[in-house]
């Protein structure tokens, strides 16, 4: 039986009474699975679409790429961290806090360090006023500003302070608030790609914009639930225009058979694939992500 | 109307103690599965979960892998390892992985030579009873 994920938004009365008394008994450390008491519910989270679940690639990966490109630092590209005090609604807090993330994450690959700690104090004033506890408290900061030049170790920390605050979201209920960080990050990275692509061409950087296909669908997936809040209507609207450029984007994948080296836990997948992306759907994807991101921006 | 007011509260405190009680749960098995990820690989910022009623159920996590990355694909459920099944399958629904060849690996890793699309889909191993929280995560390297 294919799974129906389960949100425990449903009121029943005995899995209450249930839960309440198990609340208070604490845990058992011992036991192999968390039991739970059987949930009748057939509401779905934001990452729970028709009992699937969508993973949007970090931004930080592409950033990677574009340094490995060998395109220079541009500070330009960037969402300057002082203006992390103009966005005045949980919309545009929650965007922008994605896109800090992703600047945050170029920066630090450029060895800015600098830039780096005012990035975090962005993306952290956006998480407290979002209500987001513990993504960037006080240790977290304390832990990144000691590790000021050890990359590896920074980005390590960002990567955790996001998972800490998507962890934070969902718990809450507020998966609305979860997509648009998702949303914001994997627009700015596709931000840097197209703005890299234009100043210097390079064919890895090519294939990551038309690799965003699939990604772009499944951020239209996970906030299409939220189309009828005036908000999110039009930024919907803009991705699914998006898309529509994107639709010409042609794949094609070949499987090879994987191979396996159980002794180092590593499955190496050898399986090819090619994007076919022509310079006119890059520029209209460059046009269209200016023009969506410049109106969350400001 | 009064019994009728306080079976409305009684339903509501239920409500929020099942909320909490969940994501407490979420995130003990959520702290436990990130050592995992150890601190060689950069969390992809989001955490995946599902309540998987029985060992018939199964999670479906869709994602993009992009070439020259190393993931680490870290599942778990409960606070000891093994008792979640993990496969991933690439957009033709190939058999890329399962780590039921493996005692239940609760991470593995995947070196990603092109791009691709696929599937990890998560079931709770059949010998374990009950129900159980899945959750997994995802961390990158890049490949050297």
């Amino acid at each position: 039986m294919r799974l129906k994920f389960i949100t425990l938004k449903g009121s029943f009365v005995l899995l209450s009474v249930t839960a309440l008394l198990t609340a208070g008994c604490g845990g058992d450390d011992t036991a192999n699975t968390d039991e739970l008491p059987p949930v009748d519910s057939t509401q779905t989270t934001i990452l729970n679409i028709n009992g699937e679940i969508f993973s949007i690639p970090s931004p930080i990966q592409t950033a990677f790429l574009i340094k490995n490109s060998g395109a220079a630092y541009s500070k330009e590209i960037l969402n300057p961290a002082s203006k992390s005090s103009d966005y005045s609604t949980n919309f545009s807090k929650a965007l922008n806090l994605g896109i800090y993330g992703a600047d945050l994450g170029y920066v630090t690959i450029y060895d800015q360090t600098q830039d780096a700690i005012g990035y975090l104090n962005s993306a952290k004033k956006l998480a407290d006023e979002l209500g987001v506890s513990g993504a960037f408290d006080a240790k977290t900061i304390e832990r990144f500003q000691k590790n000021l030049g050890n990359k590896d170790s920074m980005l390590v920390l960002v990567g955790v302070a996001y998972r800490s605050s998507d962890s934070y979201l969902k718990n809450n209920d507020r998966n609305d608030v979860s997509g648009l960080v998702l949303a914001g990050g994997w627009l700015e990275s596709l931000y840097f790609a197209t703005n890299v692509y234009k100043t210097k061409p390079n064919e890895d950087v090519k294939r990551r914009i038309a690799e965003q296909k699939s990604s772009l669908q499944s951020l239209i997936k996970l906030l299409t639930q939220y189309y009828s809040q005036p908000e999110y209507t039009e930024f919907i609207d803009n991705l699914n225009d998006l898309a529509t450029v994107f639709d010409g984007v042609e794949f094609k994948y070949t499987y090879e058979k994987p191979t396996t080296d159980a002794e180092k836990k590593l499955t190496t997948i050898n399986s090819k694939s090619e994007v076919n992306i022509t310079p006119e759907q890059i520029e209209s994807i460059s046009q269209k992500v200016k023009s969506i991101r410049s109106q969350i921006v400001g | 109307m009064k019994k009728g007011l306080l079976k409305l509260a009684f339903v509501l405190l239920g409500f929020i103690a099942v909320n909490s009680a969940s994501a407490q749960i979420a995130d003990t098995v959520a702290n436990a599965c990130a050592r995992h990820l150890g601190n060689q690989f950069i969390s992809d910022g989001q955490q995946y979960r599902a309540l998987l009623m029985n060992a018939d159920e199964t999670a479906e996590f869709h994602t993009t892998l992009y070439g020259g990355t190393i993931y680490r694909v870290a599942a778990c459920s409960g606070l000891s390892d093994g008792n979640l099944v993990f496969s991933v399958y690439d957009s033709e629904h190939n058999l890329l992985f399962t780590n039921s060849e493996f005692k239940n690996a609760p991470y593995w890793d995947f070196k990603i030579n092109n791009t691709l699309d696929c599937t990890i889909e998560a079931r709770l191993d059949g010998a374990q009873a009950g129900s159980g929280r899945a959750v997994v995560l995802i961390g990158f390297k890049q490949a050297k």
